[in-house]
């Protein structure tokens, strides 16, 4: 194809369009990135005039918010890291790529779930249902990781020609029935327990025993709803690191006579453990400045208590509280400023240290030989 | 059983069964989204199904006429006890009523038990027993017809009627036909009145305004103030974030800078929702709009204008908190058109913009389209920045409408997730919204999951036709 000849008197103003353009581009790109950078500015010069104030006071009020944030995030992650971490490696490694290609996109989706409704759903219908069978909440925890060992033991009982038709490559989905059954099961058999191991109330015995008050909305009902919301940001990058795992090394494994899960523990873990770390950093990140889940779900009473059965007020969720109604340049809007750079601060240090992990990880990949 | 044939250590058992927790987990988190979705899906949608109302007569003598919402065991004794919605809050003061289930001594579910649904009262359940129209009386069969006819008839052109209604214990109420919205005998309905019926409540839950303190109506302004934030959102960010993506892809030199920009960019995708709602009530609200109300509206002041929050500063927070999305979206797209393509473009004489807009550009399409819509899904969830930038529980006015200038970016606006919050957790009768608390979770959830897979279909099918290399 030959060029378009244009006459020659309009070709300087095509290099003129084409100056202005890039200018305008260059000034556009460089304003949309110091609007970003903003922020940060925003959030540091509105909490300088708290350093007039003192710093006994922010101290006081802040600290039941911090360990608030920071006890919410840890039952959260409590509940969300294995499961996620489990589902990671299962989905990597065994399962079908038939089924992964469905199975992945799915999980994904869960993210797309908006805060209020599972906030909804946790401070509504699962704290108070919690809240009169904590017995058989605790029990389906307990026994669900147990009736999948069992489910795996009974499977290598079984005859070969079931264990063909129920393949372990499938059993993401299989095991769906089975577990539901066992939850059921665990439901049914909860108030006998409850009955006859802790004297038909394991609440009152909680507070008369141990001194531990119960309250609807408490930590472990938070744990549990932001766990849901954050399984899907913790599973999608540590599922990526460990399927990027270069395929010659567990194949190498596997020929010198490591079964899949030694590969696995021994080769694929180790090789991706950075990228696995940098996934549960972000999804800590994530925990941290959930706003809506904890508004919802915790009760809103700042305390400082490390019972997983009572209440928390986080940093977020005080932010959404009390910033509409303080008066700007009082104490308290100053203050609530504080927590939200201390938000900031702490999510973009830790979003940042897991990026500049992929990114290493990434390369070593690429020395190993990886197909990316 | 070649597994009881061979003794086994415990580390060996265990590497037999891991990977089965391993697939559990898979398993639990299919099936809590599996419980999440079936439960908004049946609790959203079977409220609005006209649900039959039974008759039940005490050992008392006393008679409750209602729809059995739940059981539970009684508190202080063996037994169950059931939950009746009533309704009739003018006359009983309450919508509920707990009756043990040993105190029933009759239960049945007669056809002419009529459910009303009025403003302002709510919902009445009980009998229909005359109608009085213009000093004229009608019974029976006459009656019945005349309300059918009557309530089929457009607002405007119904008769003026009084509607004599019994309650379940012979009290008399009487209700003028123009505050009846709904008039159904849910146990004299066929399956397919039932149907037509409940399509007809679900299309009025997404057309109408709510109503008696958010307990019954539905969500319209809410859908429109969140579809209209949406809109200006993205008209905002989609320029911005495609500027910005394209200057770090393509005009800035790639050193260590723009690695560190793009780190930083990336990373603000993972800061909190609820910082960008500070920085918008700090920066646009208070500092920008206080600035607008001090200069061109200082006859309304103090009351503020624009120093409040509002639909476009609402729009505004929300286009910054989406920025990160498009530009990380746009940008991907841009890196994976392959640098032949520029080069070959600029071989043939085309300057830069020319090679950007005809080459580049139409190529890259697909990534910025499923970064804007990413964004659109993303900021459709979104209400903890809402609550501070200019979220209104009950918005008097709606943001668009026939004055002068049609778009009223300054007003509050209703928001689906905020309608949610605040109806579950700040209503008088939570118990009697949450049916519609459920619907709306219903609405926002399947919003935002159709956004989302529409962007990954896009996403695939564009880049099929297009070849891998885009």
């Amino acid at each position: 194809m030959t060029p378009p000849r244009l006459p020659l008197s309009r070709q300087p103003l095509r290099l003129i369009h084409d100056r202005i353009a890039t200018g305008l581009i260059t000034a556009g790109g460089i304003g949309v990135l110091l609007a970003i950078l903003a922020i940060g500015v925003f959030l540091v010069w509105e909490t300088l005039p708290l350093l007039a104030f003192g710093d006994a006071l922010s101290l006081n009020t802040l600290s039941p918010l911090a360990w608030g944030t920071l006890k919410a995030a840890l039952a959260a992650m409590l509940f969300a890291t294995p499961i996620a971490l489990g589902a990671a490696m299962y989905s990597a490694l065994f399962m079908s790529p038939r089924l992964r290609s469905r199975v992945k996109p799915i999980l994904e989706l869960m993210e797309a779930i908006p805060g209020v409704v599972v906030g909804f759903i946790a401070g509504l219908l699962l704290a108070p249902w919690v809240e009169r069978h904590l017995a058989s909440t605790l029990l389906v925890i307990v026994w669900l990781p147990l009736s999948a060992a069992l489910a795996g033991s009974l499977w290598y009982l079984a005859s070969a020609r079931l264990r063909q038709c129920l393949p372990l490559s499938w059993a993401g989905i299989w095991l769906m029935p089975w577990l539901a059954m066992m939850a059921t099961l665990a439901l049914w058999l909860a108030p006998l327990m409850e009955q006859a191991w802790f004297g038909g109330d394991l609440r009152r015995m909680l507070d008369q025993q141990y001194g531990l008050d119960y309250a609807t909305r408490n930590a472990l009902i938070v744990g549990i709803a932001m766990g849901f919301a954050v399984i899907p940001s913790i599973y999608s990058l540590a599922e990526d690191a460990l399927a990027d795992v270069p395929a010659n090394l567990m194949e190498g494994a596997q020929a010198l006579g490591a079964s899949r899960w030694q590969a696995l523990w021994k080769v694929a873990l180790p090789t991706a453990g950075p990228g696995v770390f940098s996934a549960v950093m972000i999804g800590a990140g994530r925990a941290v400045g959930e706003t809506m889940i904890v508004l919802m779900a915790s009760g809103n009473t700042a305390l400082f208590s490390a019972s997983p059965f009572e209440g928390l007020r986080s940093l977020s969720a005080s932010i959404a509280i009390e910033l509409p109604e303080a008066s700007p340049g009082g104490i308290t809007y100053h203050l609530l400023i504080f927590a939200a750079l201390a938000l900031f601060i702490f999510t973009f240090l830790v979003n940042t240290l897991a990026e500049v992990v992929r990114q290493r990880l990434r390369q070593r990949y690429q020395r190993l030989g990886g197909n990316r | 059983m070649r597994w009881l044939s061979r003794p086994l250590g415990t580390r060996a058992m265990g590497s037999l069964l891991w990977p089965w927790l391993c697939a559990a987990s898979v398993a639990v988190s299919l099936l809590m989204l599996a419980t999440l979705l079936t439960l908004l899906a049946t609790r959203g949608l079977g409220h609005f199904w006209p649900a039959s109302l039974e008759e039940v007569t005490l050992h008392s003598g006393e008679t409750v006429i209602g729809q059995p919402v739940r059981e539970a065991p009684l508190p202080n004794a063996a037994g169950m006890e059931r939950l009746y919605f009533t309704g009739n809050r003018d006359i009983d003061g309450t919508r509920w009523r707990w009756v043990a289930i040993d105190d029933i001594a009759e239960k049945s579910v007669p056809d002419e038990i009529v459910r009303l649904e009025r403003t302002p009262w709510g919902d009445f359940i009980g009998r229909l027993s005359s109608v009085e129209r213009a000093g004229e009386r009608l019974e029976g069969d006459a009656a019945w017809a005349f309300v059918t006819t009557a309530l089929a008839l457009p607002d405007s052109q119904r008769p003026e009627a009084q509607l004599h209604l019994t309650t379940a214990n012979g009290q008399r109420v009487i209700q003028p036909l123009s505050g009846v919205t709904l008039f159904q005998t849910p146990n004299a309905m066929s399956w397919v009145q039932k149907t037509a019926a409940w399509s007809q409540r679900i299309w009025q839950f997404l057309s109408e305004g709510p109503r008696a303190a958010n307990t019954g109506g539905g969500v319209w302004p809410a859908i429109f103030g969140t579809v209209l934030m949406v809109i200006l959102m993205s008209v905002i960010v989609t320029p911005f974030g495609v500027l910005a993506a394209i200057y770090l892809n393509e005009i800035a030199h790639q050193n260590r800078l723009t690695r560190l920009v793009r780190i930083g960019v990336r990373n603000l995708a993972g800061v909190p929702s609820i910082v960008y709602g500070v920085f918008g009530l700090g920066v646009f609200v208070y500092g920008i709009g206080g600035s607008i109300d001090s200069w061109f509206f200082e006859e309304a002041l103090p009351s503020p204008t624009f120093g409040t929050g509002g639909l476009l500063w609402a729009s505004l927070t929300l286009a910054l908190l989406t920025l990160p999305v498009v530009i990380v979206a746009t940008e991907e797209g841009l890196a994976r058109i392959p640098d032949a393509q520029r080069e070959g473009a600029v071989a043939l004489g085309a300057t830069r913009l020319e090679m950007l807009t005809r080459v580049v550009l139409p190529m890259a399409t697909p990534a910025m389209l499923t970064g804007v819509i990413l964004a659109v899904a993303r900021a459709a969830g979104e209400v903890a920045p809402l609550m501070l930038v200019g979220v209104a529980k009950l918005a008097p006015q709606m943001p668009v409408d026939g004055e002068f200038p049609y778009l009223h970016l300054e007003r509050k606006f209703m928001h689906l997730g905020y309608h949610l919050f605040d109806t579950a957790f700040h209503g008088e009768d939570v118990q009697a919204a949450i049916p519609l608390v459920f619907a709306t979770a219903l609405l926002l959830v399947l919003i935002v999951l159709v956004l989302n897979l529409t962007a990954i279909f896009l996403r695939h099918y564009l880049r099929r036709q297009r070849g891998n290399e885009c």
